[in-house]
Order: C-alpha cells, then structure tokens, then sequence
C-alpha cells in the first residue's frame, strides 16, 4: 500500500500547482490579485474541507437561522394586510394574560436561579469533602439528569397535589415530632398545584430545581476542584476561621464558575414550558406556556406567538446583557 | 506540614458536624432519589393507595394492573417504537452531520474555532419556539406533521450545535502528528479521518451521541408542536397527565425514566466535574 500511495503524493502536489498555473493563465495576467481567483484557489486548496463543513453550515443556515428571521418577520407582519406593523404586539401586550405570563415568568426564572444556584452550592460543598462513599453520593447526584423533564413534572404533580405525599411527608414528620412530650401540633393537608399564585409557581421553580441539580453541582464541583490547596493553608496560617475560609477565599473563586452557572441556567429559566403547562398549566401562564396556547389550535394564531417569542428572547437577552455588564465585572473586581 | 496533616486539619470536623454530617448526606441521597421512587412506586401501586390525605410512602401488595391497562390500551407500544426511532435516527443523523464539521473547525486557528462554536451556542439561546413556529408552520405545508423525517429533522436543530461544540473539544485531543504521519505513509485526506482520526475520537464521539439520544428520548416541545395523533412518549406522558389517571401517568413516566437511568449509569465516569473546567477557563 504505501508503494501506491507514496506515488500519489507528489502527483497530487503538481496536479494543484498545474491548476494554480491554469488559473493564473485563464484570468490573464495577475489573476491571483482579483476576488474571484482568490477565491477560486482558496476553494481549490481547501476543496476538502468546504465539504466536511457544508452539511452542518447549510443545515444552521436553512433550519436555525432561517426560521429565527422569519419568526422575526411573522411578530411584525400585520395578520389582515400583510404589511409590517406593530399590531401582534399591540394586541399581546393589551392582553392582561399576557402581562401576568410576563410577570410569572420573571417570578419563576428568579426563584428557580435562586434555589439552584443555593442549594447546587451546598450540594456541591458537600459532595467536595472527603467523606467514605463519595463516589457513590456523586453517582446518585447524577440521577435526575437521567430523568425526562416531563417525568419531573409528573412526580412534582404527585408530590404537591392534594393527596399528594408532600404531606404525606409532613404528616409523618408531625407524627415524629408529636412524639415529644408536651407537643401537639395538628397538620392541615395543603395543595400547591392548583392554588394559584406564588406558591404554584413555586412548585415549577423546586421541580426545575431537582431537575438541574447535577448540572449546576457539576459546574460548582469543577470550580471547586480547580482552588489550589495552598490559598487555604495562607488562608489558615492567617488565622481564617472556617466561615471566613468560605466568604474569602473560596466564594470570591467560585465566581466565575457562578457566572457561568447562572448564564447557562437563566437561558433555561426563562424559557421554562413543560414544567410549567405540567404544574401551572391550567392556573398560571408563563410566556412558554402562553406561546404554546397561542400557536396550536384552538387558538393557532402563529402572528401573536411569534411575536411573544420574540419578547421572550428580548427579556432572555436583557438579562444576560446586563448581568455580564453590571454583575459579573463587579464580582470579578472584587475577587 | 506533611500531605497527611494538611488533610486531617481541613478536614477535621466539629463533634456535632460528625453525626450531623452523615445524616446530611443520606438526607441528601433521599431527597434526589424520592422522585424516581415514587413514580415506580405510583404505577405499581393498588389504586387505593393514591385516595386520600395521606398517601403512604410504602405499600405493601403490588399490582401489574395499570401496566396491564397501558400497554393493553395501546398506550404504551406505538409511543414507545416512535420515541426509540426518533432518538436513534437523530443520533445517527446528527454524528454524521457535525462530526466532519467538528473535525475541521477543530484544526482551524482557536481563535477562528472559538468563534465558530460560540455562534453555534448562540443559537442556543433563542427561545426554541422561536425557531419552532416557523418551523412547524413550514413542516405542516410540506405534510411533515405526524412523520418521523419531520421530528427528526426538528431534533437535530437543537442537538447539532451541542453536538458539534462536544465534538470540537474531542478531536482537539487527536494529535495532529497522527494524522501527518498517515499523510506521509501515504493515507489520502479522507482516508485519514475514517481511519485514524475518528476511531482515536470514538469514545467521545460515543458520548456525544448518548447526549443527543437523550436529547431526543426527552424532547417534547418540538415533538408537542409537530403531532396530532402519533405521540412520542414524553407527549404520552402529557396526555395522562391531560386527561388520564395518575396511574397510568406514572407508568408511562417509568418505562420513559427506565433507560435513562441506565444511559446516565453509563455516562456518570464521563461526567467528571473536571470536563467542563475547560469550558469555564476556554
């Protein structure tokens, strides 16, 4: 093999320089210079690369970029006469439905970022300590990765529901706590999914939160295996006590991974829907849940849900903007 | 100060921290764990025990009854061929389309490369239903809805720039010497890449693709916007949730959860908290 191939090199090397020569020669004069020969000898020289490449690129092109322009062009696009017009968001934002899915869905991204990024944090700092069968802990910490996110919202529906085992749960916890003497505390059965209000919408941000849980203690756990040993031993020869080992030294560290923690997330919390139609679906709208209702029947009006998509991206794009302008540099700053 | 008492004094634990400690833990491991176990537990169990205020955390007789119900009702069979379909056609579909591509963005200039991956990325960020609306406008004109072709090609819009970001990382590992010394001993540029290239690649090409196949098994927003009658699993799911009982929800929801587990079983000694340390400092 190497006998035929080893020939085939150097053929291949002047097969190219002939038709560098052919297109010199074809352009008359310099054609090297204009826009066209250059770009035909770059095609020429990376041939096979331009065709490794093409399938991804056409299908981002026709299937990701295409569609995002005309959703753009659909939010803007009077649905009577066709022309460019202001009317779909007009017609949204007159809608109290709407303004309350806008509301909620700031609500649920600010609780759900909230607890994940807390108790990922402690999560984390637990599973960071050397203790026997850490490899195991982590292991089942992995789970709810491996578990559908319509599957969360189903056990959560079980859960917080009337008759569900969250007091199931705290009827025994009343059971064990009664059992001191003098104690007689009496539990009322409560059910959040369908009350309405914060504590619905708190349903959606726990569920999120077990769902996420590996993610975000996977991006705490790398930040804090990546603090080198010795900060902490100055930190002790200094005299830290443990609470300012973790306010000084390990916090500030952790921020950049925090950043990218809440980056990552946000993009998610904001963009929640199937949590949300499981848990919320009939009582409180989100904008994903709301986008959803506009687009398929009944309803099926794709100018409205366009146009709500659009406003979700600018509310996605507010935040991260001005989290990576205002935040983000101040954390740094200060670590 | 020797290794040995450096350990000892960061970890050394206050006496209420040692028993606090281990209760911490199993705490922890119970709370992850409770939801996976009530949703085997719900659809094993006699349906008395989902009545009342307090639903007990443990039952004692268990009944085949409601997987009987589901799979009898052809609730489960048709989703589950669907959903298994999709998930490996995407997988197959969306290697072969980004792995050619990663390898050439991974032998770019980084500078070049991260761009290239970053714009990717951001297309990640755009709520998907403003990709899907017009997305399932023009599938529904072309007759896609209900069809495989149409749910596959809408899971490779959200798996290939994820793929393909995986993929970049992957054969940046491949040494570039490698694939000169084919060059010299004659291989052609294809050549190469089928036969050195990406086999020393394979097992994180083996990956990603796990990914992505998990990706699709989930997927429902897109899955919700392209069927009205052919349901995936997840959408199946819904649909006890809509309008069926919580039986036959949490059936559904465990043969869903089954292989996922296994996957992430799998997946746990690739899921190193030191993988994504590259992405923090890149």
């Amino acid at each position: 093999m190497p006998g035929d191939t080893g020939t085939r090199q150097p053929e291949e090397i002047a097969s190219r320089g002939r038709a560098e020569v052919a297109v010199a020669t074809a352009g008359g004069g310099p054609s090297q210079e204009t826009l066209r020969g250059r770009l035909i000898d770059w095609f020429r020289a990376h041939q096979f690369e331009v065709w490794l490449t093409l399938p991804l690129v056409a299908y981002v092109l026709v299937l990701t970029i295409t569609p995002i322009i005309n959703t753009f062009r659909i939010s803007f696009t009077d649905p009577q006469q066709g022309g460019s017009s202001l009317e779909n968001y007009q017609r949204i934002f007159g809608g109290g439905v709407f303004r309350s899915a806008v509301v909620n869905t700031v609500i649920v991204a600010a609780m759900s970022l909230v607890l994940e990024l807390g108790v990922g944090l402690i999560v984390a700092l637990t599973l960071h300590a050397s203790f026997r069968g850490r490899g195991f802990v982590r292991t089942i910490t992995l789970v709810p990765l491996g578990v559908p996110t319509i599957v969360a919202g189903a056990v959560m529906l079980l859960i917080f529901a009337r008759s569900g085992y969250l007091n199931s749960i705290i009827f025994l916890i009343q059971d064990i706590v009664n059992l001191l003497p003098g104690v007689d505390w009496q539990y009322q059965p409560i059910s959040l999914t369908v009350s309405g209000g914060v504590s619905t919408l708190f349903t959606v941000a726990i569920a999120d939160m077990w769902k996420v849980l590996p993610i975000v203690v996977l991006i705490f756990l790398a930040g804090l295996q990546s603090i080198p040993e010795d900060i902490y031993e100055a930190a002790d020869i200094d005299g830290a006590t443990k609470w300012q080992r973790f306010w000084r030294v390990t916090f500030p560290l952790l921020i950049p991974y925090m950043t990218m923690a809440i980056i990552l997330r946000a993009i998610d919390a904001f963009r929640i829907y199937e949590l949300a139609l499981v848990l919320a679906g009939g009582v409180e709208p989100v904008l994903g849940t709301y986008i959803a209702d506009r687009y398929l029947p009944p309803t099926s009006d794709e100018f409205t849900s366009s146009a709500a998509s659009i406003v979700l991206f600018g509310i996605i794009m507010v935040f991260i903007i001005s989290y990576l302008k205002f935040v983000a540099p101040r954390g740094r700053a200060e670590a | 100060m020797s290794v040995a008492e450096r350990t000892l004094r960061r970890d050394r634990l206050d006496p209420l921290l040692k028993v606090a400690f281990p209760l911490w833990v199993v705490g922890t491991v119970l709370l992850v764990l409770f939801p996976v176990y009530l949703i085997f537990l719900v659809s094993f169990a006699p349906g008395s025990a989902l009545f009342g205020d307090r639903p007990p955390l443990v039952i004692t007789g268990v009944t085949l009854q409601w997987w009987e119900r589901v799979i009898e009702g052809g609730q489960l069979v048709a989703p589950l061929i669907k959903s298994l379909t999709v998930a490996t056609l995407t997988t197959l579909l969306a290697i072969l389309i980004a792995a050619p591509a990663a390898y050439v963005v991974s032998r770019l200039r980084p500078a070049l490369a991260y761009t290239i991956v970053l714009i990717l990325l951001v297309t990640r960020m755009f709520p998907e239903f403003t990709i899907g609306i017009s997305v399932a406008t023009w599938f529904a004109r072309f007759g896609l809805i209900d069809t495989y072709l149409g749910l596959i090609l809408a899971h490779l819009i959200g798996s290939l720039p994820f793929i393909a970001w995986i993929l970049v990382g992957t054969f940046e590992t491949v040494p570039r010497e490698l694939e000169e010394a084919a060059q010299i001993d004659g291989a052609s540029k294809l050549g190469t890449l089928v036969r050195v290239v990406f086999p020393l690649a394979a097992p994180g090409i083996a990956v990603a693709s796990l990914f992505v196949w998990l990706y699709s098994w989930n997927e429902f927003l897109y899955a919700r916007l392209l069927t009205t009658n052919q349901n995936t699993l997840p959408l199946q799911v819904f649909q006890a949730i809509d309008r069926g009982t919580l039986q036959q929800m949490a059936t559904v929801a465990a043969v869903l959860t089954l292989p996922i587990l296994l996957v992430v079983y799998f997946l746990q000694r690739y899921l190193r908290p030191g993988a994504l340390t590259g992405a923090v400092k890149g």
